[in-house]
Parts: structure tokens; sequence; C-alpha cells
């Protein structure tokens, strides 16, 4: 095997052919120098597989009489047929051939390798700059066609990268794909990073090589029978680590293609005039010809949140990484510190929780080691095979299909950053032997939470999560639901209501994400019933707590700020003389002065309001002084500014990229018998000016606000508001029902 | 008892019926097939696209006979169905459990 070796059979097959070529022609035709043999498709390439067809076309200009060309060609093919070697020819003109390709994409691919093996030169070259001209030319005919035969071929072999038996040829991420990226490369259309794919064509083309020599009947699925045979020729330690390199071979070649797709289809979106529009998008990121990248001379070495920050950003708005962003990344990688400063664990759960476009990013990051650097816990788990009839992907891609459902079911839990980084890391505990995964993974996460920022009591939960992440799917299914014994068993394992809905979405995304095989409408049933008689048996639900406030202000001020930095972001303190629409107005100041709101608390005493906020600048402005928005304040609360068009207009310019799919927004509420106050929760993904719209609509109504907390996990808003009729009770139900109603509908309708 | 199964090509099917009457056949059943073999169903001077699979029509024969003369039998169908070029087809036997004459309910070598 090698390339070497491929190259020696190629040119001995060539002088067999060669010999018997010229003697049929020779004994059989009027013009025997008017044909030639050529070799397409693999044996064009010069790479023959022990196993592998011949493809073969023979070449005439049509001045031998048809009965002798017959006798020739038949001369010719009849002994390699009796010698048992596959033969695939046709024989052709050169106008022939030239019909023949416009209307079958595979002959058009398959004459891009062609190579003369005897007789007429000349006839083979006019052929071949016909060939390669024709495809440069009508790419765009071609394009799609090779495209639908790309999908069909995987939807019918399957993915290399994940299959148990994986066919080396046919399958996607296999030998095939790599030919149709080069056709693609040679018609010149967009460039293809044909370099990343070379080292899995070297690989999977050696395994075929042995697997070839190894099978009695030559064929390139790779059956789990000869995986040992094939591993030990090749010198792997075991078969496991050669699929290993095989899943790593295939998701390369997935990656760029997928990427260079993206990139066909970016061309035919962008007018040409507008192809290379620059567009800043955030702090060192722009975005180019559809592709998130950094900016030129950005000092990415300084900035070690960068990569998070951009991984976030590409995943949220739904275009891919680019691999010169990758690149650059790594090369000029530095770590972040421990723990993680806020904003970096932020924008990993932004990434998590973009749902099916976070693979495409995640993966992106993968092939350059990037995961691995911030989480070196990743490593064990990448590519690692799951030897098993269950699961159908490998356990790192099985964990980002897992988060991709979890993203889905954000709305059911009020911590969604804790269940997407449980969903994550669910099963980062595979792969070590003679241990339980399960448990091992809930000891892995809990110093990996710690260290990217959670608090103790957070990291707790994490591990929990990911200890318990299988109790619910093996109890529903193998205990006795009607025992109140199985239902304490959970109930002292779990403790939290909280900790019970979380670790529902987790069992529903993990049984989502691997498939029919282990997840059903049956067992979905089953462990809701469990999860309803869970929650049941724990005993009351949390009071809602509303948020202490102590402020540095003068608490009888008619009106004070006060601004101080926090850590990268602004603490903003106000003490304010209660109003109606006090609550909108400040937050629609901070949001039309470019503030991005991550949390805030706010309460009302006696008349007066204390509030503190946490907000960030955006990448493209500046910090007010004290005074500007002191001053902005008592602008807006005196209805001089504008704000609902302004941020109108901020949400306008916001929509420039394709968006994702987002859950729609949910806005519940109920009443608080503790507080005597109805609470309204409003979740919906994060934009500007949420909570102005949600305060001006709740004020419309006629209701007074009585605390607030505000709070921003990843790219999910979530408001929590206390609110009264004017006597200072809580809501009747009917009235907080349609004020719940009323916010949803705004929002809606506003996205 | 065996049952010999002949893919053909089509118009050789009365040499074939000719050649297994002289042999002293008295029953067969004939039916439409198509297929290919190593030359996925290519002409000599094929002129379509590689890659192509063909289906080329065949005709399927269908004999039981005494498996003392399986073989023979084998031969006859052989020699009559030859052309020497592609697409000449295959012959093979398969062995029988039982058999039975409908109208009169003989069993075994009797029903043959």
């Amino acid at each position: 095997m090698g390339t070497r070796e491929r190259r020696e059979r190629s040119d001995l097959v060539d002088r067999e052919l060669s010999i018997l070529f010229s003697k049929s022609a020779t004994e059989h035709l009027e013009n025997p120098k008017h044909v030639a043999l050529s070799a397409v498709g693999g044996y064009g390439r010069g790479e023959l597989a022990p196993g592998s067809d011949l493809d073969l076309l023979i070449l005439h200009d049509g001045s031998n009489k048809a009965e002798s060309l017959t006798e020739f060609v038949n001369a010719f093919l009849y002994p390699l047929w009796n010698s048992g070697r596959s033969i695939d020819h046709s024989v052709r003109t050169r106008s022939e051939t030239r019909e023949a390709a416009e209307s079958d994409v595979r002959v058009a691919t398959g004459l891009l390798d062609i190579r003369f093996v005897a007789g007429n030169a000349d006839l083979v070259s006019a052929l071949g700059s016909d060939a390669r001209e024709n495809w440069r030319k009508n790419y765009e005919k071609y394009l799609p066609n090779l495209r639908a035969a790309i999908s069909e071929r995987s939807n019918r072999s399957g993915e290399l990268a994940f299959l148990l038996e994986p066919d080396l040829k046919e399958a996607r991420g296999g030998l095939r794909d790599i030919n149709a990226l080069r056709a693609i490369e040679l018609s010149g259309v967009v460039p293809v990073a044909l370099d990343r794919v070379a080292a899995a064509e070297a690989l999977l083309s050696n395994v075929r090589d042995v697997l070839h020599e190894v099978t009695p009947k030559p064929r390139d699925q790779l059956m789990l029978t000869e995986q040992d045979r094939v591993a030990e020729i090749l010198e792997f330690s075991d078969a496991d680590a050669l699929m290993l390199e095989i899943a790593k071979s295939a998701r390369a070649v997935d990656y760029v293609m997928d990427l260079t797709w993206h990139r066909i289809d970016q061309r035919k979106s962008t007018p040409w005039f507008k192809k290379n529009k620059v567009v800043q998008v955030t702090k060192g990121l722009i975005t180019e010809k559809g592709e998130l990248t950094i900016e030129p001379d950005y000092k990415i070495a300084e900035d070690c949140e960068i990569g998070l920050r951009a991984a976030a950003t590409a995943a949220q708005s739904g275009i891919p990484l680019s691999i010169d962003a990758c690149i650059a990344i790594a090369e000029n990688f530095s770590p972040l510190p421990t723990p993680w400063p806020r904003s970096a664990r932020e924008n990993l759960v932004a990434l998590i929780g973009a749902g099916n476009e976070m693979v495409r990013v995640f993966e992106a990051l993968d092939q350059e080691g990037i995961i691995e650097k911030w989480l070196p816990e990743w490593s064990h788990v990448r590519f690692l095979p799951q030897r098993n009839v269950l699961h159908h992907h490998t356990v790192d891609r099985h964990m980002l299909e897992t988060a991709v459902r979890a993203a889905a079911l954000t709305r059911t839990v009020k911590r969604p950053d804790l269940l997407l980084v449980a969903a994550l890391f669910h099963d980062i505990g595979k792969g070590f032997t003679g241990k339980d995964h399960s448990e091992y993974g809930g000891e892995l996460i809990a110093p990996l939470a710690l260290r990217i920022g959670f608090s103790q009591q957070d990291s707790e939960v994490l591990a929990l999560l990911v200890r318990e992440h299988l109790l619910l799917s093996t109890v529903a299914t193998r205990r006795d639901l009607d025992d109140p014994a199985t239902i304490s068993f959970v109930v002292e394992k779990l403790k939290d209501p909280e900790a019970v809905l979380l670790l529902h979405a987790l069992s529903i995304s993990d049984g989502e994400a691997t498939g029919r095989t282990a997840w059903s409408d049956w067992k979905a049933g089953l462990v809701s019933d469990l999860v309803d008689r869970t929650l049941a048996a724990m005993s009351g639900v949390k009071p809602l707590a509303e948020p202490e406030l102590a402020s540095r202000i003068a608490q009888d001020s008619e009106f004070a700020v006060l601004v101080s930095p926090n850590e990268g972001s602004f603490e903003i303190e106000i003490v304010a003389r209660d109003r109606t629409g006090l609550l909108s107005v400040i937050a629609g100041v901070l949001s039309i002065s470019r503030l991005d709101v991550r949390s805030a608390r706010t309460r009302t005493i006696n008349e007066q309001a204390v509030m503190k906020w946490i907000v960030t600048v955006d990448a493209n402005a500046t910090m007010p002084s004290q005074e500007k928005l002191t001053d902005l304040f008592m602008k807006g609360l005196q209805g001089e500014l504008d704000i609902a068009s302004k941020i109108d207009e901020r949400i306008n310019s916001y929509r420039k990229y394709p968006g994702i799919p987002t859950p729609p927004p949910l806005v519940s509420a109920m009443n608080d018998i503790a507080t005597n106050a109805t609470v309204i929760e409003v979740r919906m993904h994060d934009r500007p000016g949420v909570l102005f719209s949600v305060a001006k609509a709740i004020s419309r109504f006629g209701v007074d606000i009585r605390a607030a907390i505000v709070s921003t996990l990843g790219a999910e808003a979530f408001d929590t508001l206390y609110v009264t009729d004017l006597a200072g009770q809580a809501l009747t139900e009917e009235r907080a029902k349609l004020l719940a109603n009323q916010v949803e509908n705004i929002l809606s309708t506003h996205l | 008892m065996k049952l010999i199964t002949a893919i053909i090509k089509p118009f050789k099917l009365d040499d074939v019926k000719n050649a297994l009457q002289a042999f002293g056949i008295t029953g067969m059943t004939v039916s439409e097939a198509s297929g290919f073999g190593r030359q996925r169903g290519h002409t000599e001077v094929y002129r379509g696209a590689e890659y192509t699979v063909d289906l080329v029509p065949k005709v399927r024969l269908e004999v039981l006979v005494d498996s003392a003369e399986a073989e023979k039998v084998i031969d006859v169908i052989v020699k009559a169905a030859s052309t020497g070029a592609i697409g000449d087809g295959k012959v093979w036997s398969s062995p029988v459990d039982n058999i039975v004459r409908v109208r009169t309910g003989e069993r075994g070598v009797d029903a043959i």
C-alpha cells in the first residue's frame, strides 16, 4: 500500500494493456494509428488499488469501418474479461464523448482525470482539453447535478465518520467525495481547501488497498470482521485506533465539503458588486463573503476571548467561521484565565445554545484543535467510536447533537445555561476502561465547571446532572412507577424540582440525539410520567424571592445615578422616585445608548425605586459619562426622547445576517402568595430593547412594577417582574393571564 | 431431484427448447427476465456513459430433472445457448425437496 505501490501497479497495467491494444489494433484495423486507449477515473489518476476497476475510454476518429472496429474492440476486451479483470469501458469519437459529457455529470467528471495509455496521443490530449474546458465553462449546469449526486450517495451509504462498517469509497467523507472536491476545484468556481484533505485521502486509500488484499472478493466496505486484521497490517494498536483515524479523516473531508458548498451558495446570493462588503460585527470580528472572520491587523494574541466570541457570534448569526479565522486563533492562541471571565462563559453558552448552527462552528474549531485547548477534557472523546448498535455517532458528535436538541428545550427550565453545558458534556466520562461513564463524567465536570466560571453551587448541579443523566430513562423503563419507593428513590437523588426539570430536558435531548433505537414515544411518555410524579412528591414549590437591594446612593434622592466600572462591564445604580413607566424609560435609554443589559435588579419600596444594572458596551460605541447618562434619563422621563422609534431603528439594523430559528418568546404569569404580587416571567432570544418593550407593555396595562430581576444567560433574555395593581395587590388570575398573553403577542410580532 | 435454471439470450430460446426436447425433457417453464453480468450490460462497442449498469432483456428457463441427469441437462443447455459473445448467461442447479403433479397427486421422482 502507499502511493508508490499504487503507482507501480498502475504502470504495470498500463504496459499490459498497451501491448494488447497495439496488437489488436494492428491485426484488425485498416487505420490502426487512428485509435487510442485512455484511462479515466481512478485509473486515470494513476492510482490503482488491488481490486480496482479499470475505467477505460477507447477513442477513435471514425476512419475505420464499423465491422473492423467491432473486431478490434472484441480482440482487445475479451482477453481482459476472460482474465477476470473488472473493466468499465466505452468506445467513442471525440464528438460522441462531448455529447455524453454534456448529458451526464459522471462522464464529465470522469474525463477530468483522463490519461493517455496507448495508441494516438493527440486524440487523447484533444479530448482532455475539451473536457477541462467544458467543465470550467459549464460548471453552473453541472454543479446542481453533482450536488444531488453527492447527497444521494450520502443518503444511500451513510457517513464514513460514524458508521460501524463504513464504505470507504461511497460514504460521505470518503474517497468519492474527495474526488468531487477535486472536480469542484478544477471548475474554478470557488477556492477549495484541498490541502486539508490530502492526509485523509492518503489514509483512506491505504486502508482500502489493505482491505482489498485481505478480503477474498475486493470490496470497499470495511466490515467489522476485517477491522482487526486491517488495523494489524497498518500497524495500528487496535481496530478502535484505526476507526478513530478513519473518522478523523472523514470529518476533515466532510468539513471541507460543507464549507465549499457554503461558499458556492454565498456566491450566488450576493451580487457581484457587493461581494467584498466587509461589515464590522463586534470587537475584532467582521463578516466577509458570508463568513465571519477576524479584522485584519487585530492583535489576537492579546485577546484571549476572541475565539469564544467569534464562535458564539458565528453560531448565533447562522454563518460559518472562516478557516482563516480558525487558523489565526489557533496560531495566536492565548489561554483563558482561570476562572474564565463571565463574558467568555456566556459566549460558550451562546455558542452551545445556537442549535444546529453550532455544529458547523464547533467542527471548524475542532479541526484546528482549538476546542481541546479550551477544554482539555474534550480530547479524550474526540472521534471516539461507540462500538454498539445503539449509537450512530462518535461520542463527541453525539454530545453536540444532544446540545442541539437541548437548545430547543431551553424554555422549559430556569437555568438554560446549565442545561446546555450539561448536554454538551454529559458523556465526557466515556472511553475510560473500568470506569462507569456517568460517575466519572460527574467527577470530571465539577472542576471543569469551576474553571469556566460557574459558582460552586452551579458546578454541583452540573455534576449531578452528568452523574445522573441516565437516571430518569433507566428508572422509568425498569421500575414500577406506581411504587412510592421508586419515586422516593428519585426524589432522594435529585432533591430539587429544578434539577428534575433540567434532567428531564437533558434526557429528552440525549434520547433524541441517540435516535429511534434508544428513544421512542413510549419511552418519552414513561419518563414524562416519572417526572410528573416526582415533582408532585416534592413538597411545594420553592418560594420566589424578591431581590434584596442595597445601594450606595442616598435612599431619598429624587433622581440619582452612579456609574462604576466592574470587571469589563459597568454597574449603574439608580435611585429615583417611583413613577409610571420608570423601568421602561431607563431600559429604553440604556438600549439607545448602545448598552447591553447583562443583568439587573430593581425594587420599589415606599415610592422609591432602587435599581442596579450591569451593562456592557456595544463593540462600536463608547460608554457615556455619568452626567450624560443622567441627562438622558431625565430627558426620557420628561418624554423628550423618542425612545420607541430609536429602538425600532436599532432592531432593524441588527437584522443583517441570516438569523437562526429560535424558539418563540414565552411569557407566563403566576401569583406569588409570599409577596402578594403577580410574577411575570419573560423568556426570549436576546435582542435590543426586550426589557423596554416588556416594561412598556406592562405599564400600559395599568400595573405597577414593584421589582424586577433581569438576566441574560448566553443568548437568552430572562426577565422576571413582580407586578401589582394600582392598589398594591396581586392581579386577578384572569387579568394576569391576559397581561401575559398581551406581552407575549407584542414580543412575538416585533421579531 | 434438481431444478435447473438457465438465463439465456431471448433469441436463443428456440434452440435451447429444441435441444432439450431432443434430449428427452418433457416439460419446462419459461419467463421473461432482465439482468447483467461482469460487463454491466454494455455491448463491446458501447457508446453510452461509463458507470451505468444496464439491464438487458433475457429469458429464464426452469426444468425439473432427476439428480442423475442434472449435469447432462446443464451441458445440453449450455451448448445450445452459447454464441461466444458477452451476455450468453448462466445455468445452475439447485436441490429440490419435493414435487407433486397437481392433477394426479404423484409425488417425488414420479412427478418429474
